[in-house]
């Protein structure tokens, strides 16, 4: 690495720090009960930094991520000051792979998580607020999707195609994921479509497809904004998963999850390919996680747990 | 109370045969063929129509679909084009493997996770409770794949403990005819069940802490307190057996969990279970193999609910359903 990187990566940390202090600083009644979390700023800085990262991944990462250096000499190398997290059987840089990674695994998990909650809350607000027999077949339809492993689904959809592209495994990862979103947004809208508000709505001539997105929807954000950051997690779960067993991110692009693939033929001679891109989903769930906890208390203090 | 159960299950029935019917389709989508992969070319195109013949490849779809609901529904499961022999066959080899993993898991996720729970509910709000919660938050954000490699990394690598992998020594105990030899699959499962089984348990800790939270504040455990009972039987008899009624909410959740997690720790470990039989069989496109473990699967999940739910209403008697 040389003396560039090094300043970058400097840069995103102190980057990271800064978000996290400056949202604190300017952080209003919602803000301040979601920072009474005592892991909620961590979990700020945490994903800030892997945001950077992945943002800012040609200037802080000292190789491509597809380099193959020297697979000769410079294969399987342990973490030195040259390569910072060692280098991979093929020669490549592991922390290049890993920066460039975050790219893979936050995008997909992030833009997977998207498709899910627009679907999931679009069936919902119909379910919930037609009622009847849409609601009668969606919420059948959602229980059959329930009681399928969703990595099952995933399997069986992924067999279809010889390779997936990444568009489509982003949109599988969403549409196989909308079902408990959709589950509580309906139960929101059942209950707000007896508020005098969607009555005045309605008096007023207004159409279903406008009372529900203009009146009843935008009332369910805070659930709906706590589910999916609770849901991005077990996204970048499910990805890592899959492209550890080869039907994710094709492989010579990094993924967090292919890359642990790689490392696991000699996981016991070099070990770091193997277990800082794991390490590095654990650190990103985790804080996603604390993140989102700190969410639904702030946002919907009634549900506070102790 | 009959009239409930028989609607649950009328209902469970009906989310499987959804289940056939959606993985079904799908497959047949991909047009997968028993003349092996896309490049291998050499198969000549009448041995091709031959063998789609022999597996009723060149009926029409709804006729397929049909035979295969009727089959389905007499257990038979088709012909792998892989294995060469009844799908049925190669899930009676894995459907085991899968059981005793996922089994020995759970025993592991509800007593570890009961017993943290109850320490940290007992200690709640101080040094332990506070560092086993954060312990327990980052197991739940690992892969559990990964979780397994770091295992089979420092305890069949470095230290040399446990195999690393299998379900049983190939040479010395390919059959289980001995004492010895079953320590050897207890040997080999140990690595594979401690992971899943950990991360199951640090969501049942987290669980079980708040609903032990939730009991403690009430009433009657004031009553015990002041009748003089030690704080051990105050927790563990008066407490616990009321804070374990939500906990049967989570032993349904477990076997979707269980299962997805089985998926990977399977490949990680070697496991020839339902999880490795299907990814194995994506990679050779045989859709009759991974039909039927997404069937096996969903039925298993489906099965869960339905028992959990009937545990739930057996156990707590304030529950009254209608139709009861």
């Amino acid at each position: 690495m040389t003396v560039g990187t090094w300043l970058a990566l400097a840069g995103a940390l102190v980057l990271a720090l800064v978000v996290g202090a400056e949202a604190r600083r300017a952080a209003g009644p919602v803000g301040r009960r979601f920072f009474r979390h005592p892991t909620a700023a961590p979990g700020l800085v945490v994903l800030a930094f892997f945001v950077t990262l992945a943002l800012a991944a040609p200037v802080i990462a000292p190789y491509p991520w597809y380099l193959q250096l020297d697979p000769v000499h410079l294969a399987n190398q342990p973490p030195s000051w040259r390569f910072p997290l060692g280098t991979d059987p093929l020669s490549r840089d592991v922390w290049s792979r890993l920066v460039f990674g975050a790219r893979f695994s936050l995008g997909i998990g992030s833009l997977a998580m998207l498709v899910a909650v627009s679907v999931g809350a679009a069936v919902g607000a119909v379910a919930g607020y037609f009622r009847r027999w849409p609601d009668a077949v969606l919420m059948r339809l959602v229980d059959v999707g329930l009681a399928i492993p969703r990595i099952f689904v995933l399997l069986v959809i992924v067999a279809l195609w010889d390779r997936v592209s990444l568009p489509v495994l982003v949109l599988l990862i969403g549409l196989t994921g909308w079902f408990g979103t959709s589950r509580l947004v309906r139960a929101e809208v059942l209950s707000l479509r007896e508020r005098e508000f969607v009555a005045a709505a309605r008096a007023l001539g207004a159409r279903p497809g406008r009372v529900i997105f203009r009146h009843v929807l935008p009332n369910t954000t805070a659930p709906i904004i706590v589910s999916a950051a609770l849901g991005i997690g077990s996204v970048m779960l499910l990805e890592a998963g899959l492209s550890y067993l080869g039907i994710g991110v094709p492989s010579p692009k990094p993924s967090w999850g292919n890359m642990i693939a790689e490392g696991q033929d000699r996981l016991a001679s070099a070990p770091w390919t193997s277990l800082f891109p794991g390490l590095a989903i654990s650190l990103v769930v985790m804080a996603l996680n604390a993140v989102g906890d700190a969410l639904r208390d702030a946002l919907d203090p009634h549900k506070e747990v102790a | 109370m009959t009239a409930w159960i028989v609607r649950r299950l009328a209902a469970s029935i009906a989310i499987v045969l959804a289940v056939v019917t959606l993985t079904f389709f799908l497959i047949h989508l991909a047009g997968g063929s028993p003349c092996g992969q896309s490049d291998a070319q050499s198969v000549a195109p009448e041995v091709c129509a031959r063998l789609r013949a022999q597996f009723g490849l060149d009926r029409p779809l709804w006729e397929q679909y049909g035979k295969y609901l009727w089959a389905v529904l007499h257990g038979e499961l088709g012909q792998s084009f892989w294995q060469r022999r009844p799908v049925i066959a190669a899930l009676q080899d894995a459907l085991p493997n899968t059981l005793l993993l996922a089994g020995t898991a759970l025993v592991i996720d509800f007593t570890l996770g009961l017993a943290l729970g109850v320490y940290q509910a007992a200690r709640a709000r101080r040094f332990g409770d506070i560092a086993l919660g954060n312990a327990a938050l980052f197991v739940n954000s690992m892969p559990t794949f990964w979780l397994g490699l770091v295992l089979l990394l420092v305890f069949a690598q470095w230290l040399h403990l446990v195999p690393v992998g299998g379900t049983h020594d190939p040479v010395l105990c390919s059959r289980l005819d001995s004492l010895q030899c079953v320590a050897d699959r207890l040997w080999h499962l140990a690595l594979p069940a401690t992971t899943l089984g950990v991360v199951g348990a640090a969501a049942t800790a987290r669980f079980q802490r708040n609903a032990m939270l939730e009991v403690l504040a009430q009433d009657f455990v004031r009553t015990a307190r002041a009748k003089g009972l030690r704080e051990r039987r105050v927790l563990l008899v008066h407490a616990l057996r009321n804070a374990l009624l939500p906990s049967i909410t989570l032993f349904g959740l477990a076997f979707p969990f269980l299962l997805t997690g089985a998926v990977l720790v399977e490949w990680v470990f070697a496991w020839p279970g339902m999880g490795w039989l299907s990814v194995m069989a994506i990679g050779q496109r045989d859709y009759p193999v991974v039909t039927a473990t997404a069937l096996v699967a969903s039925a298993m999940v489906t099965l869960g609910n339905l028992l959990a739910d009937a545990l739930y209403v057996a156990a707590d008697p304030r529950i009254r359903v209608r139709g009861a």
